[in-house]
C-alpha cells in the first residue's frame, strides 16, 4: 500500500467501525441463562441470534432473546450495533416471524434488573445489558 | 381445515377472547401444560378492525357507502417439545368485502426441525414465502400501511395464496464478506375456496357466472434472499409454479391452467427508514373446455410493481407511502379492445400514518388516489367505469399480544 491517502482512509474506516461497535457509556455485557452451553460468544454469532438465523444452542435448546420492553435511545443504539436493526425494525422483524409461523417473539422486561432476572429464570435466554450492570444468577458471555 | 360459519357473529367469541386478553394482558403469555419442568407453550394474537370509504366504485366491499367489512384476527400457539424441534399453529378469521365471511381457518399448523442454521424442515400447513409480505400480508401490526399494494398482495386472495399444505426446506448460508443467503423451498397443495377472492375474480370474468368447483392444485416454488454486506439491504427473488389449477363454472365450463409466477424484491432498512420496491409477473394459459370439447385458450399475463418508503419518527408515529401499478395484461397496458379500457390497469398512490398508542394497540389512517379499475373484481357493483381518478380512505385499529 503505497498511497498515503489510502492508508489514512483505511485507518479512518477502522476507527469508525470500532466506534460504531462501542455503545455510549462503556459498552454492553452479553448475559445468558446458566443453561446455555457456551462460555463466550462472538459478535458475529450474537448477530446471527438476533436476526433469527441461529435459533438453537449447540445442545438443541431453544434460544430465547430477552429485551427491554421500552427501549431507550442508548438501548436502540446498542441493539443496532448487535443486530444491525433499530428497535422498531427489530420488533417488526420478530412480529413477522411469529405470525408467519417461523419463530418466537423475544421476551421483554420492564427495566434492566427485571431483564437480568428474566434471563436468570428462562432457559436458553440471552440478552445484552450495560457493562456496569450488577449481575446475579446469569453467566456473562462477553463484553462489546 | 375450515370451520364454515355463515354468520358474522360466530367470529365474536374469538374476537372477544382476544379483546379480553389484550385488555387484561399487555404481554404474551406462556402456559405450562406439561408440568413445571415441561416446555412452556407460548400464545400470541392480534385483532384488527378497519373501515374503508371510496369516492367512486365499490372496492374491497361496498366501500362507496363506507364498509366495516375489513376484519382480521389470529391466535397462535407454539412450543419446543424436543431439542431443535418446534410445533406451532395459528387460527385465523377474516372478512374483506365479499371474501372471508369470518370463516375460522387453520392458518398454519406445522412441525419444524432444524438441523443447523443452513438446513431445517417444516411440514404441515405452512405460510408460503413470496416477496416481502406474502406470508404476513394479513398481519396489520407488521407494516406501516393499512392496504399493501393490492396488485401484488390482494387482501381477497388469502384463501388461495397465503398457505399451502405440504413442506419446505429452509436455512441461511453465510457468504463471508458477501453477506448471507437465505432460502425456502416448498411444495404442497393450495386450498382455494369457492367463497374466496380468486373465485370471485374468476366469476367477474367472461362468461360472468359463479364457479361450482375448484381443485387443490399442487404448487412448488422457492424464495431466495441475498442479505448483502451492507447492513439492512437485501434483495430477493421468488418463483413458483401451480400444476393444473382447475375450476368449473355453473355452465359446466372447465378451465385449466398452470400459473408461473416470478417475484423480485428489494428492501433497505436504514435507521428509521424502510425502503422497498417489488415487481411481480405471472402467466397462466388457460385451456377452456365445455362438454368435454375444447372451447378456447386464454392467456392471462398480468404484472405489477410498487416502490415505497416509510419513516419512524419515534416510538409512537410512523409515516409511509407507496406508488404502485397493476396491469391486467402486460402486453396490452392501454386496454385496447376492452369494453372499459380502465379495466386494463390500476395505479395507486398511497400515504399512511401509523400511531402506536401502546405496545399492544395501534391505529392507522390512510389515503389512496387511484386511477384505473383493473382490480375492482365486481362489475355488477361497478357497472360504469372510466379512467377518472378516485379516492379510497381507510382507518384501522389493531390490538395484539
Amino acid at each position: 500500500m503505497k498511497c498515503p491517502l489510502f492508508k489514512m482512509a483505511l485507518a479512518g474506516a477502522i476507527c469508525l467501525s470500532g466506534s460504531l461497535l462501542a455503545a455510549p457509556g462503556g459498552g454492553v455485557a452479553i448475559i445468558a441463562n446458566n443453561s446455555v452451553p457456551l462460555d463466550t460468544i462472538s459478535a458475529a454469532a450474537l448477530k446471527d441470534i438476533y436476526i433469527g438465523k441461529t435459533t438453537y444452542w449447540p445442545d438443541g435448546q431453544s434460544v430465547v432473546i430477552a429485551v427491554l420492553a421500552d427501549p431507550t435511545r442508548e438501548t436502540d443504539l446498542e441493539l443496532r450495533n448487535v443486530s444491525g436493526m433499530d428497535a422498531s425494525h427489530f420488533e417488526t422483524f420478530w412480529e413477522r416471524m411469529v405470525f408467519s409461523g417461523r419463530g418466537k417473539l423475544p421476551k421483554s422486561a420492564s427495566d434492566i434488573s427485571a431483564l437480568v432476572a428474566l434471563v436468570s429464570t428462562t432457559k436458553g435466554a440471552i440478552a445484552f445489558v450495560p457493562a456496569d450492570t450488577r449481575l446475579k444468577d446469569v453467566k456473562q458471555l462477553g463484553n462489546f | 381445515m375450515k370451520l364454515k360459519l355463515n354468520r358474522p357473529c360466530h367470529c365474536l367469541p374469538l374476537l372477544g377472547l382476544l379483546a379480553v386478553l389484550c385488555g387484561s394482558r399487555i404481554e404474551a403469555f406462556d402456559l405450562k401444560f406439561f408440568g413445571t419442568n415441561g416446555p412452556p407453550m407460548e400464545f400470541h394474537g392480534f385483532a384488527s378492525q378497519g373501515f374503508l370509504y371510496s369516492s367512486r366504485y365499490n372496492y374491497l366491499g361496498d366501500s362507496s357507502s363506507g364498509s366495516f367489512k375489513f376484519t382480521e384476527a389470529g391466535l397462535s400457539a407454539s412450543l419446543n417439545p424436543f431439542p431443535r424441534t418446534r410445533i406451532a399453529a395459528q387460527a385465523f378469521t377474516y372478512d374483506v368485502g365479499p371474501a372471508g365471511d369470518y370463516d375460522v381457518v387453520l392458518d398454519y399448523a406445522l412441525l419444524e426441525y432444524k438441523v443447523a442454521d443452513y438446513l431445517g424442515f417444516r411440514g404441515g400447513r405452512i405460510r408460503r414465502p413470496e416477496g416481502i409480505y406474502n406470508d404476513i400480508q394479513d398481519v396489520d401490526l407488521a407494516r406501516t400501511s393499512i392496504l399493501l399494494p393490492q396488485g401484488m398482495y390482494d387482501a381477497r386472495w388469502r384463501d388461495f395464496y397465503v398457505s399451502i399444505d405440504g413442506g419446505e426446506l429452509f436455512g441461511t448460508f453465510s457468504l463471508d464478506r458477501a453477506g448471507s443467503l437465505s432460502y425456502e423451498l416448498y411444495y404442497g397443495l393450495q386450498r382455494p375456496q369457492l367463497d374466496g377472492g380468486l373465485a370471485l375474480q374468476k366469476a367477474n370474468l367472461p362468461p360472468f357466472v359463479p364457479l361450482t368447483s375448484f381443485n387443490s392444485p399442487q404448487m412448488g416454488g422457492g424464495q431466495l434472499w441475498w442479505n448483502t454486506p451492507l447492513n439492512g439491504l437485501r434483495a430477493g427473488v421468488a418463483l413458483n409454479y401451480d400444476q393444473d389449477l382447475t375450476f368449473v363454472n355453473d355452465q359446466g365450463r372447465q378451465s385449466v391452467g398452470s400459473p408461473l409466477t416470478q417475484h423480485y424484491s428489494l428492501e433497505y432498512l436504514w435507521h428509521g427508514w424502510t425502503l422497498q420496491a417489488e415487481y411481480l409477473r405471472f402467466r397462466i394459459n388457460y385451456e377452456n373446455t365445455g362438454g368435454g370439447k375444447p372451447l378456447s385458450q386464454k392467456l392471462i399475463d398480468p404484472d405489477t410493481w410498487y416502490a415505497g418508503a416509510a419513516y419512524r419518527f419515534n416510538k409512537w408515529i410512523e409515516m409511509g407511502g407507496y406508488y404502485s401499478e397493476y396491469y391486467a395484461d402486460a402486453s396490452n397496458r392501454g386496454g385496447a379492445g376492452l369494453a372499459f379500457p380502465s379495466d386494463a390497469s390500476q395505479k395507486d398512490a398511497a400515504i399512511s400514518l401509523r400511531f402506536d398508542a401502546t405496545r399492544w394497540w395501534l391505529f392507522k389512517v390512510e389515503a389512496h388516489y387511484i386511477r384505473g379499475t383493473a382490480q375492482l373484481f365486481n362489475n355488477v357493483a361497478n357497472p360504469a367505469r372510466d379512467g377518472e381518478g378516485w379516492w379510497l380512505f381507510g382507518v384501522k385499529s389493531t390490538i395484539s399480544f
